[in-house]
C-alpha cells in the first residue's frame, strides 16, 4: 500500500528509563544529531525499515510532565502538536511506574496515538512488583509492550505495535485523566470562550486545561487570538479560579493511582521493608512512645552505671588532688590566691569538668540515635503526643529538636508559616529538657534516690513534658484558636551506625563543652567565689550570702536553703552552672570529700527532689533567651516567656516539696 | 488527589509519607510526586534538613533531632488558603 510513505514516530519518555537505548537499538548507524530548531538542545534522529516500511524514529527530550517549565518540555510538546508524528512511542520505567505514568496522563491530553514501551520489567519483578501489561493497556486503552532493552527484549514487539497504530489496525480508545468534577463547569466556560481559535493542532481541551493550569506560553499564544473583551473574560475566570491548578494535576495523578491500583500487584507483605516494619511500632501512637520511654531509660540507666562512677572518681581523685596539690605548692603564698584556685576554679569550673564522661555518654547515645535514623521518629511521636494531650491540628515538630539544645527549638520554630504558632512554640520550648539541665539531674539523682534514681529521671522527663503539654494547651487554646499548622515528616530509611560519624560528632561536642568550661562556668565561678568572699573573706557574712538570704523566704516553700537558691540563680548563665555554684558553696575542690558526700549531708532527698524539679522547668539559660528575643523580635514576650517559666518552676518546685512531705 | 492531600494536610499536625500514601490508598513515591508538584505549584515549601549553626553558647550545638535526611514539608501560606 503505502511503502514509499515514511512514517514519523517520536520516543518519548522521563529521563533516565533507557529510550536511548530503544533508540540506538532500532537505528543504529542510521543516525543523524543535530540541534531542535532555535535550540540549543541536542536533536537525534534516525531510521529504520520495518515491513518494508521506512520509519523515521526522532527522539524527544527527557522530560518528567508536558508543562513549561523547562525548555526540554516545551519542545517536546511543541514538536508533538506541530509536527504531528504518526506514532508517539513512550518508554516507562517499570520499578519507577507511577512517577513515569505522569507524563503518560499528559500525552493523553495532546491526543496523539500513543504506544507504551514498558521498561525494565526485569528490575521491577526483582522489586518484588509485578505489573500485568495487559491490564495496563485495557486501562489506559492503549498498547502495552513489557521490554528489557538493555538485553534486546521487547524491542521488535514495540515496533510491531507501533506498526499497528500507525496502519490504524489497533484502534485507540484512550481513557484520559478528568479534572476533578467540581471544575469541570469552569472548564466549560473556559472551552465556550476558547471555541475554535486554538490554533490548529492544539486540542482546545488542552489549551483549556493549560490555561486552567496557569501556563505562560499558552497563556501568551491564546491572548494573542482572542479578543481582547473575551479575554479579559477569560483572564477573569483564571484569577478566580487560581487553585484549579490543582484540580487539573490532580486529576491526572487520580487517574495514575487508577492506573496502578489495577494493574500493579503490590510487593507481598513477606518483603516489606524493614524500615517500615520498625516504623510500625516506633512511629506508633501508643508503643512508640513506650520505645521512646525504654530508649531513654536505657540511656540513663549508661550515665549512671558507667558515668556517675566515672564522675566521681575524677572529682575525688583529679579534682581533690588537684587542690591539694596546689594547696601545698602554694602554701608560703597568699590565702586568698588559694582559695580562689581551689575553692572558685576548681570548684566550679573543676566540679563541672568531671561531667565529661556522663555528657560523653550523652552525646554518643544521641548521636547513635541520629545516626540510625531514629530521632525524626522520637519528634513524630512526641508530636503524637502532644495531639493525645488535647493540641489537635497543630504540631510543635520544631520543639523536638530542643531534646539536645533549647536554642535550636527556639530558632527551629522559623519553620512554622503562622506567627502565632510560631510564638508559641518559641515561648513553651525550654520546656524540653536539655543536655545541660539533664547533666544536674544525673549527678544529683543517684546521689539522693540510689537505685531509685532511674525512676526519679523518668519522672522529672515526665513532668517536663506534661507541664509542655498542658502550657502548649492553653496556650494554644488562647493563642492560636482556630489555626491550624501541619508538617509532612519523610522518615529516613533505618540503617547501621557509622562509627566515625558519631565518633567526629562526640569528639566536636566535647570540644565545645570544654570551651564553655573554660569561658563562661570559669567565669561564673570566679564571680560567685568573689562575691563569697567580700567584704569579710567569711562566706556566711558575704555579699553573696545576703544575696542568697533575700531569696530565702522563696526558697523555704521549697526547702531550699541560700546556696541551693544562689545555685538555680546562676543556672540562669548556663545550666550547668548550678554544679558549679554548687561547689563553690558547698567547698568541692577542698580534699574534704566528694561534692556528693558533702551535699547528702547538707540537704535532704526532699528538697533534692524540689531543687531537681525547680531545675528542669526554670527559666532556661541566657543563650536560649537571647534566641528567644531574637526570634520573637520583642522584648515583651521574651520577658513573658520568662516570667511563666519563672513562675511555673516555682510553684512546681513547691509543690513537689510539698507533696513529697505528705508522702 | 492534590485538593485530597491538602485536605489531609488542613488536619493540622505532624503525618508521616507512610500514613498520607495510607490515607490515599497510593504508594510512597507517587505521594513524593505529588509533594514535589505541589512545591513547584507554590503550595508547600520544604523546611526540614536541620538547624545546624544556630545553637551558639550551647554544648550541644550543631545537633539536630530531626535533622537525619529525612525531608519534612510545611504549606505555604497559599497552601494553607487552598486547604481551607
Amino acid at each position: 500500500m503505502d511503502e514509499q510513505r515514511v512514517i514519523t514516530v517520536a520516543l518519548a519518555g522521563q529521563p533516565n528509563v533507557g529510550k536511548s537505548s530503544v533508540f540506538n537499538t532500532l537505528t543504529g548507524l542510521n543516525q543523524h544529531v543535530g540541534n531542535w530548531p532555535g535550540k540549543t538542545v541536542e536533536q537525534r534522529t534516525g531510521t529504520f525499515a520495518y515491513n518494508g516500511v521506512t520509519y523515521r524514529l526522532v527522539d524527544l527530550p527527557g522530560t518528567y510532565s508536558l508543562t513549561a517549565n523547562s525548555l526540554e518540555e516545551v519542545i517536546a510538546r511543541e514538536y508533538i502538536i506541530r509536527e504531528r508524528p504518526d506514532v508517539v512511542a513512550v518508554i516507562l520505567s517499570a520499578p519507577v511506574l507511577e512517577r513515569n505514568l505522569y507524563l503518560v496522563a499528559e500525552l493523553l491530553g495532546l491526543e496523539a496515538p500513543l504506544v507504551v514501551g514498558l521498561n525494565m520489567v526485569d528490575v521491577a519483578e526483582q522489586e518484588g512488583m509485578r505489573i500485568e501489561p495487559r491490564v495496563l493497556e485495557a486501562a489506559m486503552g492503549i498498547p502495552v509492550v513489557p521490554m528489557t532493552a538493555t538485553k534486546g527484549l521487547g524491542i521488535q514487539e514495540l515496533v510491531r505495535a507501533v506498526d499497528e497504530v500507525a496502519h490504524g489496525r489497533t484502534p485507540q480508545q484512550p481513557q484520559r485523566p478528568e479534572i476533578r468534577r467540581d471544575h469541570q463547569e469552569v472548564l466549560d466556560q473556559l472551552l465556550a470562550l476558547i471555541g475554535a481559535r486554538a490554533p490548529e493542532g492544539y486540542p482546545a481541551q488542552w489549551v483549556a486545561l493549560k490555561l486552567l493550569e496557569g501556563d505562560g506560553e499558552i497563556s501568551a499564544l491564546m491572548s494573542q487570538r482572542i479578543p481582547a473583551e473575551e479575554w479579559a473574560a477569560v483572564s477573569r475566570i483564571l484569577l478566580e479560579h487560581e487553585d484549579a491548578v490543582i484540580a487539573v494535576a490532580g486529576g491526572r495523578y487520580e487517574w495514575v493511582a487508577r492506573m496502578v491500583r489495577a494493574a500493579v500487584v503490590r510487593p507481598r507483605a513477606g518483603q516489606i521493608t524493614l524500615t517500615s516494619q520498625l516504623d510500625r511500632i516506633a512511629t506508633h501512637p501508643f508503643w512508640g512512645l513506650l520505645v521512646l520511654a525504654g530508649i531513654l531509660g536505657v540511656v540513663f540507666w549508661l550515665t549512671y552505671t558507667v558515668g556517675a562512677p566515672l564522675q566521681e572518681w575524677l572529682q575525688v581523685t583529679v579534682v581533690g588532688g588537684l587542690g591539694q596539690l596546689i594547696t601545698s605548692a602554694l602554701a608560703g603564698g597568699p590565702r586568698w590566691l588559694t582559695a580562689l584556685l581551689v575553692d572558685g576554679v576548681l570548684g566550679g569550673a573543676g566540679t563541672v569538668i568531671t561531667f565529661l564522661p556522663i555528657l560523653a555518654i550523652f552525646f554518643a547515645t544521641l548521636g547513635l540515635l541520629e545516626d540510625v535514623g531514629y530521632m525524626a521518629r522520637a519528634a513524630y511521636v512526641m508530636d503524637r503526643f502532644m495531639h493525645l494531650m488535647g493540641m489537635h491540628g497543630k504540631s510543635f515538630l520544631p520543639l523536638f529538636l530542643g531534646f539536645g539544645c533549647n536554642v535550636s527549638s527556639v530558632v527551629g520554630a522559623r519553620v512554622i508559616e503562622s506567627p502565632r504558632a510560631r510564638l508559641l512554640t518559641v515561648l513553651i520550648s525550654p520546656l524540653v529538657p536539655c543536655t545541660g539541665r539533664m547533666a544536674v539531674v544525673t549527678f544529683l539523682a543517684p546521689l539522693f534516690f540510689g537505685r531509685g534514681a532511674l525512676a526519679v529521671t523518668w519522672g522529672l522527663v515526665a513532668i517536663n513534658l506534661v507541664a509542655l503539654a498542658v502550657l502548649g494547651v492553653v496556650l494554644s487554646k488562647t493563642l492560636l484558636r482556630g489555626e491550624q499548622v501541619a508538617f509532612i515528616m519523610e522518615m529516613p530509611l533505618y540503617h547501621l551506625p557509622n562509627p566515625r560519624t558519631i565518633a567526629i560528632q562526640v569528639w566536636q561536642r566535647v570540644g565545645e563543652f570544654l570551651h564553655k568550661a573554660g569561658t563562661m562556668i570559669l567565669l561564673v565561678s570566679v564571680l560567685i567565689w568573689l562575691l563569697g568572699a567580700v567584704p569579710t573573706g567569711e562566706i556566711q557574712t558575704s555579699l553573696l550570702a545576703a544575696i542568697g538570704r533575700g531569696l530565702e523566704p522563696v526558697g523555704r516553700l521549697m526547702g531550699l536553703d541560700w546556696r541551693m537558691m544562689l545555685a538555680l540563680l546562676s543556672s540562669f548563665a548556663a545550666k550547668e552552672n548550678s554544679l558549679a555554684t554548687l561547689g563553690v558553696l558547698f567547698g568541692a575542690g577542698d580534699s574534704a570529700g566528694s561534692l556528693g558526700s558533702v551535699l547528702q549531708a547538707a540537704i535532704g532527698a526532699r528538697a533534692a527532689w524540689a531543687f531537681l524539679v525547680v531545675q528542669m522547668l526554670f527559666v532556661p539559660c541566657v543563650a536560649t533567651v537571647a534566641a528567644m528575643r531574637q526570634e520573637t523580635r520583642s522584648w515583651g514576650w521574651t520577658l513573658a516567656g520568662v516570667v511563666l517559666l519563672l513562675v511555673l518552676s516555682l510553684l512546681g518546685g513547691t509543690a513537689a516539696y510539698q507533696i513529697a512531705g505528705l508522702l | 488527589m492534590l485538593f485530597e492531600l491538602l485536605d489531609l494536610l488542613r488536619q493540622g499536625g505532624a503525618q508521616t509519607y507512610a500514613a498520607l500514601a495510607r490515607q490515599l490508598d497510593i504508594s510512597e513515591a507517587l505521594l513524593e510526586g505529588m509533594l514535589a508538584d505541589l512545591e513547584r505549584m507554590g503550595y508547600l515549601r520544604q523546611v526540614g534538613g536541620g538547624c545546624a549553626g544556630h545553637c551558639h553558647g550551647c554544648t550541644m550545638a550543631g545537633t539536630c533531632a530531626i535533622g537525619a535526611g529525612g525531608r519534612i514539608w510545611a504549606l505555604t501560606e497559599k497552601g494553607a488558603r487552598a486547604a481551607s
